[in-house]
């Protein structure tokens, strides 16, 4: 049949390629238009087109990780409530990770049917990460939240367009429960925006080629990267896989939360099972089935094929089974916005119940953490309030030919930090220190990555912060006889030679201009036995000061 | 009696020569081999053969205008000085951080480079200066004596980088460190960060900074020997040095900035390509700059090449005003491959010039698009003037390697390498357009280098691009940038001021940079003709985290800051047509002033070489334009190609060193100033 119509090598890479234009356009149309400095600069936010079915087909080439199992929820949910009443003009929106298929609240999915020769042929989806929903605090991303409720406004699937007319009711009900909502307005018109002219393109390329055509070609570029996938699996050597590690807590009275995870490889079939992990918690690091199947595949891709298309056929080279509510899949009314930090763990986990079967490619625990920092006061130059938030990066783990990276961001997080220029023109702070931790990679035959200090200061007012950090208790592990890295950790400075200690998720802790807050991210584990690492290599240690000779004395004595 | 201008651009491959009689616009252009490890003897060897062939005599040449890529190179190849890093303390691995990204988010082994210095080179000194240019710290006498002695004591200081904070607001701290350095320790060249780029945004400041004082002794070693080879040869001529903004500089801003020289190439090649349209009056233009391992593609409106403000070159951050250039892995020597999916790709792999394509028997095997374009009939036998001869039945071997496993005929094999190389050049173009805010329909293509005339009309097709100029010389367009460039200055400040109080910071800035650029249009401009100043703000939405520049006034008016409505018009226009909105009621700030000075360098207009006869088909090929037939082609000299003529497709141009396809759904014309005006068929 696909013969037939003249799909071969090399219509289909020429086609697939038109395709991938298609959502990079829609990207670029989303950075363009969209209001907020998060899309703007940050580029949180991801484009993609699905077949009929609800299947990913093309996803955009700067999406991000996160995002691609949760536009195929959204496809699944839009499917099953609107089946046959689907028309063309149709835009339908959603957030909810517990009916809508997000992962969390400001993650807005936007998504639009296409028809061809009168039939629906696909779906063109977009999702923006607003920068604020609504709920109990500025940002919709605070912690201590213990339910979902608390975290902003939820939205069902539902029509935000029907047949190409505005549901104005909807929009109202909407934007009346987001802070900022002509900046919100503004973004989801830019949304509005991509989903039509993506509609629009493919339009185009039914014109030129016919709707079965397309139909044909989004077959096959998913099953070519299923077996692609399949292919990259069948690599793994057989047998059973189990890795567990524990995070720190919820940030509302659960400590030491377990992730279990044991893989099941054979033949061409992988089987992620979750089961043995620890229940939902009351504070939002939960994470939806979305949000781990999102995690797991990009570890899976990262370890085996990293250039592997993101589309549905690599969930279809997956199983991944956890338990309803648990940690790993949870239910209503559990609350989920700081999930990312959860996803960087569940990322290390796989590498580390991997690392047997895939020396070459697995590495140590990365700092395993989003740590974000936020700083919040009147500014006294001008008297209005501000916020200054940042996310932080840390160690990478170590790999197999090299150390591990200092102070990057890892896993599914990649975002740029603010200069020390731009926070101190624009807050009333001074930034005094933007290191890396000294000492704070774990030693091995390649050390672990080191950690990133920040030291910031209020300047002539008091300030608030407020601080979400991980791997404070629970270091990050070695492989293959490396050892741990440091924890993180949040100090406030007196001003008079002390410092106290602050909890990993400190909230409104206050602070004086004699007074600072120090930010130390974790670092990284190492990757095989210290002793066997060069001696030019420990010297180049210490003599770039990455590592005291006592740190080096004791942890490579032979 | 004659004014001669050379302009000289080395490439990897070949160096090529340009050179017009500012008298009688007379104009010779000649290419001859590279010699990659010391450039300088090509051009010298090259001028020596331009003169033999034209009879220029070398006391006739008055101006010597120089596109170099020794600074890329030394970048590329991580050859450069041995550097310090003087910086503020506790911030010494901030050029170690960069913005904390890594290079691909999936790859977990890809890292960006180690820093250009080390750690244990990077030193701290206790100072501060604040974000209102305050000094928060002093730096201390004793602080300063402390750091020489260190420097004095090190081993093997070639250049130094000092890179402080808020240094742009307050040079004070930056300026007694060099000083002191450059009375202790004469030799050692000294790069500061207020005035290599006094912009806000450390990160990118201090990267740049340390790119300068890498490049530095290299680049001056090179600039001396070439100097004095030059001065033997053309006793009478002026030194200009092409810079990645667009414009000439002398060779003392080139040694005192050699990172400005990071993208002098390409960026000569667009002024080229904007001086070529200019001379048939088109000024929207999408360049198509086609050479054997990559596609450089910029965009020019009404004249203008774009320009870009941040660059990574092998992953190294420059922030200097550049000519906005985007490169795709795409050239005649990328590699035609099955990829893991089962499908044909192209690139980003390439033969290179070392083996290079298979059909020009330096003992490549592997498919290339050279070899599509050979199998196809669409590259004559030989090329560069009869200097590299083909082989095709090289190409057919070649190409068959990739056609047998995909089961296809070696014709469908070539069509598709063709194609595909085609349709990743257009989602290069598609993103550095749409990108932009334009639609690609609005402009025409132009393609140069050796292979942009056998793509640039499927490029064009499948953007929905109606019409294709091809210059009148193709393979020498950087050259020619050379000729028509101006001289040029870039000076900038940062002060963030609220626009809507009293504007006398920026009044005040904008006195400074016009004072300093007109100090320099006297120093370094003498003999322009025209000179001018450009004043742009860069300006934002308080609470935005990018700034947008906006450009005042034309070119020949006196830079003068408008009044406050004025400027926010200019604004919400430049956010209106980049990002498709404004909002009239928010805020707005201003954080750079910028100054242009710009002098234009005596330009006429080439006298056209006169064709030599009426178009006549010198032979006919057997050319494949889709897999059922070949079609018999008519094969043009391009010097028998005069104004006016019309030719509808299939033909094939060949010349010097380039080759024109026209498919049989194109048709072509010759206009007044000789380029090939391409037009696609309403069909297609």
């Amino acid at each position: 049949m696909l013969n037939k119509i003249g799909l071969d090598p090399i219509a289909l890479e020429i086609s697939w390629n038109g395709l991938k234009s298609i959502t990079d356009e829609c990207f670029l149309t989303i950075m363009r238009s969209a209001f907020s400095t998060n899309i703007k600069e940050r580029h949180d936010h991801s484009t993609a087109i699905a077949d009929a079915q609800g299947r990913l087909v093309v996803q955009a080439e700067h999406a991000l990780p996160i995002h691609l199992a949760s536009m195929a929820g959204l496809m699944t949910h839009i499917l099953d409530q609107y089946g046959d009443t689907i028309a063309p003009g149709d835009v339908f929106i959603g957030n909810d990770p517990h009916v809508a298929g997000g992962t969390h609240l400001p993650d807005i999915n936007l998504a639009m049917p296409v028809f061809g020769d009168g039939r629906l042929v696909g779906f063109v989806a977009n999702i923006v990460h607003h920068a604020d929903v609504g709920g109990a605090a500025v940002g919709s991303m605070s912690g201590g939240l213990d339910e979902i409720y608390k975290e902003g406004l939820r939205i069902p699937i539902v029509r935000l367009f029907n047949k190409g007319v505005l549901q104005d009711d909807m929009m109202r009900i909407l934007l009346l429960n987001m802070r900022l909502p002509e900046e919100r307005k503004g973004d989801l018109n830019a949304q509005i925006a991509a989903a039509r002219l993506g509609e629009r393109r493919l339009q185009e390329f039914i014109t030129r080629h016919t709707a079965s055509y397309m139909e044909a070609v989004f077959d096959d570029i998913i099953r070519r990267t299923n077996l692609r996938m399949r292919a990259a699996i069948t690599k793994l050597p057989d047998g059973t896989y189990a890795f567990s590690d524990v995070m720190d807590d919820d940030g509302a009275g659960t400590e030491d939360i377990r992730i279990n995870l044991v893989i099941t490889k054979s033949g061409e079939k992988i089987l992620f099972d979750f089961e043995g992990t620890d229940k939902q918690v009351p504070g939002n690091f939960n994470l939806t089935f979305n949000a781990t199947q999102s995690a797991v595949c990009f570890s899976l891709k990262a370890l085996l094929d990293p250039e592997v298309p993101n589309n549905h056929g690599i969930f279809d080279a997956i199983e991944i089974r956890a338990p309803l509510g648990s940690f790993m899949n949870c239910v209503a009314p559990a609350s989920v916005a700081l999930r990312a930090n959860t996803c960087q763990r569940v990322v290390d986990i796989v590498i580390g119940a991997l690392a047997q079967a895939l020396p070459d490619q697995a590495i140590g625990a990365a700092n395993g953490a989003n740590t974000s920092a936020v700083f919040a006061g009147i500014d006294p130059r001008n008297g209005k309030q501000y916020i200054y938030l940042e996310t932080l990066g840390g160690g990478m783990g170590a790999r197999a030919t090299k150390d591990g990276k200092d102070g990057v961001q890892v896993n599914i997080t990649n975002t740029s930090n603010l200069p020390v220029e731009a926070i101190e023109i624009e807050y009333p702070l001074r930034v005094e220190e933007y290191a890396l931790v000294e000492d704070s990679g774990g030693a091995g035959r390649f050390r672990g990555g080191l950690g990133i200090r920040r030291t910031i200061r209020p300047v002539d007012h008091e300030c608030e912060f407020n601080g979400v950090g991980e791997r404070f208790r629970n270091r990050p592990w070695g492989i293959f006889g490396g050892t741990a890295g440091s924890p993180g950790r949040f100090l406030k400075l007196d001003g008079e030679g002390g410092e106290e200690s602050l909890p990993s998720k400190a909230n409104r802790i206050r602070l004086t201009p004699a007074m600072a807050a120090v930010i130390e991210t974790p670092g990284a584990g190492g990757y095989g036995k210290p002793q066997e690492r060069g001696q030019n290599m420990l010297e180049e240690d210490m003599e770039s000061g990455k590592f005291t000779p006592e740190f080096v004395a004791f942890n490579y004595r032979k | 009696m004659a004014d001669w201008i050379v302009g000289v651009d080395v490439g990897g491959t070949f160096t090529d020569f340009s050179a017009r009689d500012l008298r009688t616009g007379a104009a010779h252009i000649h290419k001859r081999p590279s010699t990659p490890d010391d450039p300088s003897r090509a051009i010298l060897e090259g001028l020596k053969e331009l003169q033999q062939k034209t009879g220029i005599p070398g006391a006739d040449i008055v101006r010597f205008a120089h596109g170099t890529t020794v600074a890329t190179n030394a970048l590329l190849q991580r050859r450069g000085a041995a550097i310090r890093l003087i910086t503020t303390k506790g911030f010494r691995d901030l050029v170690e951080i960069g913005r904390q990204v890594r290079p691909l988010i999936y790859d977990l082994q890809e890292d960006a480079p180690a820093p250009l210095v080390s750690r244990v080179n990077r030193l701290e000194v206790t100072e501060r200066i604040g974000s209102r240019g305050e000094i928060v710290v002093e730096l201390t006498d004793a602080e300063i004596d402390r750091l020489v002695a260190e420097l004095k004591a090190a081993p093997q200081v070639e250049s130094i980088a000092v890179c402080l904070l808020f240094s742009f607001l307050n040079p004070v701290h930056e300026q007694r460190i060099a000083a002191a350095i450059r009375a202790a320790l004469p030799e050692v060249y000294v790069s500061i960060s207020s005035e290599v780029q006094p912009e806000f945004r450390e990160f990118e400041r201090f990267s740049t900074t340390l790119i300068n004082a890498f490049l530095q002794p290299e680049v001056g070693r090179y600039m001396e020997r070439l100097k004095s080879a030059i001065s033997e040869v053309a006793p009478n001529a002026k030194f200009g040095i092409f810079q990645s903004s667009g414009g000439l500089m002398s060779v003392d801003k080139a040694l005192e900035f050699p990172v400005r020289t990071a993208l002098s190439g390409p960026a000569a090649g667009a002024v080229g390509a904007a001086a070529a349209g200019g001379k048939s009056s088109i000024g929207d233009i999408i360049t198509l700059d086609i050479g054997g391992t990559s596609t450089d593609v910029c965009l020019i409106r009404d004249g203008e090449t774009e320009i870009a403000h941040v660059r990574d070159i092998a992953g190294f951050r420059i922030r200097l005003p550049m000519v906005d250039i985007h490169t795709v892995g795409a050239g005649g020597g990328s590699i035609a491959h099955i990829g893991p999916d089962g499908l044909m790709k192209v690139g980003p792999e390439s033969a290179g010039a070392v083996p290079g394509p298979a059909c020009y028997c330096k003992g490549g095997t592997r498919p290339t698009v050279s070899d599509a374009n050979v199998v196809l009939g669409r590259l004559p036998a030989s090329l560069a003037g009869g200097g590299l001869m083909i082989d095709r039945d090289k190409a057919v071997e070649a190409i068959r390697t990739i056609a047998e496993p995909l089961g296809i005929p070696v014709v469908k094999a070539a069509l598709g390498i063709c194609g595909i190389v085609s349709s990743n050049m257009t989602r290069a173009i598609r993103a550095v357009s749409t990108q932009k805010g334009h639609d690609p329909r609005d402009f025409a293509l132009m393609p140069f280098g050796g292979a942009g005339g056998l793509h640039a009309t499927d490029v064009a097709k499948s953007l929905g691009i109606k019409r294709i100029i091809v210059p009148a010389a193709p393979g020498i367009l950087c050259a020619e940038g050379l000729i028509e460039a101006d001289l040029q200055e870039n000076f900038v400040f940062t002060c963030r001021t609220p626009l809507d109080g009293s504007l006398a910071p920026i009044e005040t800035a904008v006195q400074q940079l016009d004072e300093q650029a007109r100090a320099w249009i006297a120093l370094e401009a003498d003999g322009a003709e025209g000179a001018y100043r450009l004043l742009t703000l860069d300006m934002r939405y308080v609470g935005q985290n990018y700034e947008l520049p906006v450009t005042l006034g034309q070119p020949g008016d006196e830079p003068r800051l408008p009044d406050i409505d004025a400027l926010k018009e200019a604004f919400f226009e430049a956010h209106q047509r980049s990002y498709g909105h404004v909002d009239r009621e928010a805020p707005i700030e201003i954080m750079n002033v910028r100054m242009k000075a710009v002098a234009r360098l005596s330009q006429i207009t080439p006298l056209a070489e006169k064709p030599v006869g009426p178009a006549k088909a010198s032979e006919y090929h057997d050319v494949w334009f889709d897999e059922h037939a070949p079609v018999s082609t008519p094969i043009y000299p391009r010097s028998t190609l005069e104004a006016g003529v019309r030719l509808q497709g299939p033909a094939i141009i060949t010349q010097f060193d380039t080759t024109t396809v026209v498919p049989p759904w194109a048709s072509l014309t010759v206009d007044p100033a000789l380029s090939l005006i391409l037009e696609i068929d309403d069909a297609q």
